[in-house]
């Protein structure tokens, strides 16, 4: 509830201050607020402060946050800070984009919390419709406006299905909160069948959801609206909005769990169609973005198949894949940024890297092995857990993702081949910024949480 | 003993900060190694005096309860440790260009990581030694490979990868399996598995090792990475990186999924015999001698790999023993072809020839490492490719025919790669050149091992035998207990 005020209260104080000001400078103010919510609820998760009385007002339940959630809500609240500040200003006036992407950011704490169907509703729409407008906020790129509206249109529709699925569970249990739903039918289990009108509910809003972490056939927007949007919101969306959209997914199903069985069945041929279309799309594009964009659908199947288990006590296994995943795929996505300077996509942008920069190059390997799940990074930790979690419950899944895996070794490694490729004509670049400090922070530690995994006690 | 995977991995990092280091300063950098073994000579081979057990020296928690960062050496480890902080040294003192700035503290890191795996004593800890191990490899391939090769590099790495994780999945399901989920090396030796069972696991483990080693049909990545790789690159991938499949074989297929062992033994044991010959017949044709040491490598391991699937007490030191010398005399052989291409342009038999002429002691040498290779009695190829032949001979008569070929065939190629570079008419590339002695300093060394081996085998099979035999024991009983 304390990061869900501060960072609300921070993106209305900096979109309005900011209005006329440079995007630059107070880039920085938003990074101290988000610095500031993302402490405050990792030290509550460590019941080092308390500040449930200040909410003494919100009625009872419908928001809550269990220490791993509060866990998962700082690791996105520092995501978001670190997509933010690590791309570079545009250099506009006015501060929107920043506090619109503060404000999303809201509203994926917002699902982390909810226990109520509608405030989860209320959190995707929050964190969605300022996507909508920063999608589109390079107003003159065709792409962009194609993006925005692409992402409006098939946002809309989810928001429908999931609306309908939404009515169905309280026709068919009579509550909006998550954990009493099938208290009132647990009665149904020993006559063996659900009400038919739970399962299309629970199916509904699934599919819902599922088009919010964009898992196959829900995908289809995905690809075109992170190559078209501005390359740090496609960022912002490839990361917090996955990470908002796996917490709500786990509590929403975990409260489900009688049903786990059911869901199963029709779960886990999504999770392994996602797992190897997402890794077989992304072999063959050009586009290094689109093949980003590939690859997050391609995690987004290795954490569907780690939901089809029972959950309840493995959600720290599920924050750690999503802190891994997020800090591998900024640096990805920052790195591309900062080569993609003329309309070339292709991995070719990257040539001479190392010259240019060791420390890009030494990032770029890194956070390559750590999305790749090689040893040595805290990719591999997480890869690794989540498997050994998700092996009883999915064994054929497991073993198709491992194959998944081997797959994703030779587009994640494409620009190996021409980053070491050195040409007379690229000067060193010197400048070590703010970008740079804060890359050398992401890489040591994907690298100390890798080979010293006993320091990931202290943050689960 | 766990500072032999730290200091290199230290050592790494500090020769990467500095650039194009002297080669004698990273001589010394690679030389730790060594030293930290000597200084635990006694506790490393306790087997000599009977102690045969897979002793824990590092017990630390890494993950959880369940995965510890647990290191243990038996006189078979300790052998294979020998064998990489030898060859390592030899390998950084054969570089003699500075234009890699990048290699040395990748060997070194290398280094780390094949001294992880032959200790590791964790199912997952080896796993991610086994990884750590690829990684500078692949770099080396790919940066200083002498001609565009992300192609040949990609598919090596993605080929082992394929392998490690299948390797991955039979850990993690032995895992599931074992008390408390904990992957400790006897945990996972005490799951008790059905056959079905023991053959899925026994597959994932195969196919990583039949990769890595490699055995016939998955041999495919080898002689491009080889023939292509950086000379150090290759001598780092057949000298010692191969072992690693072998040594996986032993420590961990054979305990691990011994019901599995009766249904792929036949399997193994023909494939490798193909390999034998396979890779002997296109040796004999290869012009490239980078590409001819590459198949006789191929054909070697094979026998190894044979002799190992026997599981008898000869196969096993034969094995043993013929890892040891195959990694002594591939590195000595790639050693020379460097040399050779260095010095006179080319490693292209067509072009070469007289360099015996003016190059005395380097034709002595590298004759001494081509006996080696072919086995010719006091050299150190015989004794290891004696024990492993008869080893054959006991499970089987026909397959010893098929692989005893290997020495005549051995001659042939070996023998006309000798003939053609270093005998004959000189070419116009070899017209009166000299190769600068300080470069013979590697091959002086591995001409020590193959005279010292030859001589004196049994100064080596002392090393492990005792491991050995308790190794055997252990798997023939847990093979017992299903059949």
């Amino acid at each position: 509830m304390i990061a869900i005020s501060i960072v609300f209260f921070g993106a209305l104080v900096l979109l309005f201050a900011g209005l006329n000001k440079e995007e630059g400078r107070l880039k920085t103010a938003a990074a101290v607020v988000l610095g500031i919510a993302g402490l405050a609820i990792f030290a509550e998760s460590k019941n080092l402060i308390s500040t449930e009385s200040l909410f003494n007002w919100v009625p009872a339940g419908m928001i809550a946050f269990n220490p791993i959630a509060q866990v998962i809500a700082a690791i996105l609240v520092i995501m978001a800070m670190i997509v933010i500040n690590l791309m570079p200003a545009v250099n506009r006036k006015g501060m929107d984009v920043i506090g619109l992407m503060m404000l999303s950011a809201c509203g994926g704490l917002l699902m982390i919390g909810a226990q109520h169907l509608v405030v989860l509703f209320l959190g995707i729409e929050i964190l969605s419709i300022p996507l909508f407008v920063l999608a589109g906020s390079e107003k003159d790129d065709l792409f962009g406006n194609e993006a925005s509206l692409k992402y409006f249109l098939m946002g809309a529709f989810s928001t429908a299905i999931f609306l309908l699925g939404a009515a169905f569970l309280y026709g068919g249990t009579g509550t909006l909160y998550f954990h009493e739903m099938l208290l009132r039918t647990s009665f149904s289990e020993h006559f063996g069948e659900f009400p038919i009108l739970i399962k299309a509910g629970l199916i509904l809003v699934s599919v819902g959801l599922l088009f919010k972490v964009s898992a196959v056939p829900f995908h289809f927007w995905s690809p075109d609206v992170y190559e078209g949007s501005p390359n740090r919101i496609a960022a912002f969306m490839a990361i917090v909005v996955k990470i908002a959209g796996f917490a709500a997914f786990a509590q929403f199903l975990a409260s489900f769990a009688p049903m786990q069985n059911w869901y199963a069945t029709w779960m886990m041929p999504v999770s392994i169609i996602t797992v190897l279309a997402g890794n077989i799309v992304a072999l063959v594009q050009t586009s290094y973005k689109r093949m980003l964009a590939y690859s997050s659908i391609s995690h987004a199947g290795y954490l569907l198949l780690f939901l089809l288990q029972p959950i309840q006590e493995n959600f720290n296994i599920l924050g750690l894949y999503l802190l891994s995943y997020g800090l591998g795929t900024a640096i990805l996505f920052y790195l591309f940024d900062k080569y993609a300077q003329s309309t070339d996509k292709s991995v070719d942008i990257f040539t001479g890297m190392a010259q240019k920069s060791k420390l890009d190059a030494i990032a770029m390997i890194v956070a390559t092995f750590t999305v790749a799940g090689i040893p040595s990074t805290v990719g591999f930790i997480a890869k690794y857990q989540l498997f050994t979690s998700a092996f009883n419950t999915a064994t054929w899944g497991v073993l198709l993702a491992l194959v998944g895996s081997a797959i994703s070794i030779s587009y994640y490694f494409k620009p190996f081949r021409v980053m070491f490729i050195s040409d007379s004509d690229s000067t060193k670049n010197q400048n070590f910024g703010l970008g740079d400090i804060c890359l050398v922070g992401i890489v040591l530690a994907i690298i100390i949480m890798g080979i010293l995994p006993m320091s990931l006690n202290w943050i689960f | 003993m766990e500072l032999l995977v730290i200091i290199p991995l230290a050592l790494a990092l500090v020769s990467a900060l500095g650039n194009n280091w002297n080669r004698w300063i990273s001589l010394v950098f690679s030389l730790f190694g060594f030293l930290i073994l000597l200084g635990n000579i006694d506790s490393v081979f306790a087997s000599i005096h009977g102690d045969t057990s897979f002793r824990t020296v590092t017990d630390i928690p890494w993950l959880g309860d369940a995965i510890h960062f647990r290191l243990g050496v038996d006189g078979i480890t300790g052998f294979l440790l020998l064998l990489t902080n030898i060859l390592i040294p030899i390998i950084v003192l054969s570089n003699s260009t500075d234009k890699r700035p990048a290699l040395i503290p990748l060997v070194l890191f290398m280094q780390a990581g094949l001294n992880g795996v032959f200790m590791a004593q964790d199912g997952l800890l080896f796993y991610l030694f086994w990884e750590l191990a690829m990684i500078p490899i692949y770099f080396i391939t790919l940066l200083y490979s002498e001609r565009e090769s992300f192609t040949t590099t990609i598919r090596f790495f993605v080929y082992t990868f394929i392998g490690s994780l299948a390797m991955l999945a039979s850990l993690i399901y032995l895992g599931t399996k074992s008390v408390n989920g904990s992957f400790a090396y006897n945990d996972l030796y005490n799951v008790q598995l059905s056959l079905t069972e023991s053959i899925w696991v026994g597959a994932g483990f195969l196919l990583a090792f039949a990769v890595k080693i490699p055995l016939f049909p998955f041999h495919v990545w080898q002689p491009n990475t080889y023939t292509y790789a950086p000379a150090q690159g290759s001598m780092l991938l057949s000298g010692i990186m191969l072992k690693m499949g072998l040594y996986g074989v032993i420590r961990w297929y054979f305990p691990m999924a011994s019901e599995s062992i009766d249904f792929y033994q036949p399997i193994i044991i023909t494939l490798a015999v193909i390999g034998v010959i396979y890779g002997a017949l296109i040796a004999i044709r290869q012009d490239d001698m980078k590409r001819l040491i590459a198949y006789s490598s191929l054909s070697h391991v094979g026998l190894i790999a044979a002799g190992l699937f026997a599981l008898n007490s000869s196969g096993f030191d034969g094995g043993l023993l013929q890892m040891f010398v195959h990694g002594i005399n591939v590195v000595g052989l790639f050693v020379a072809v460097d040399i050779i291409e260095r010095n006179f342009g080319s490693r292209n038999l067509n072009e070469l020839g007289g360099i015996a002429k003016n190059n005395k002691l380097f034709a002595l040498l590298f004759f001494l490492v081509v006996i080696g290779t072919v086995a010719a009695p006091l050299t150190n190829g015989f004794p290891g490719e004696f024990l492993l032949l008869k080893s054959i001979f006991d499970f089987n008569t026909t397959f010893a025919v098929f692989a005893g070929l290997t020495i005549i065939f051995c001659a042939v190629y070996m023998l006309r790669m000798f003939q053609y570079s270093m005998l004959g008419t000189t070419s116009d590339n070899t017209e009166n050149k000299t190769i600068p002695v300080l470069e013979l300093l590697p091959l002086l060394f591995v001409a020590f091992f193959v005279i010292s081996i030859g001589l004196f085998p049994q100064w080596y099979l002392d090393f492990f035998q005792n491991s050995s035999k308790g190794l055997l024991n252990i798997i023939s009983n847990a093979k017992g207990v299903l059949s």
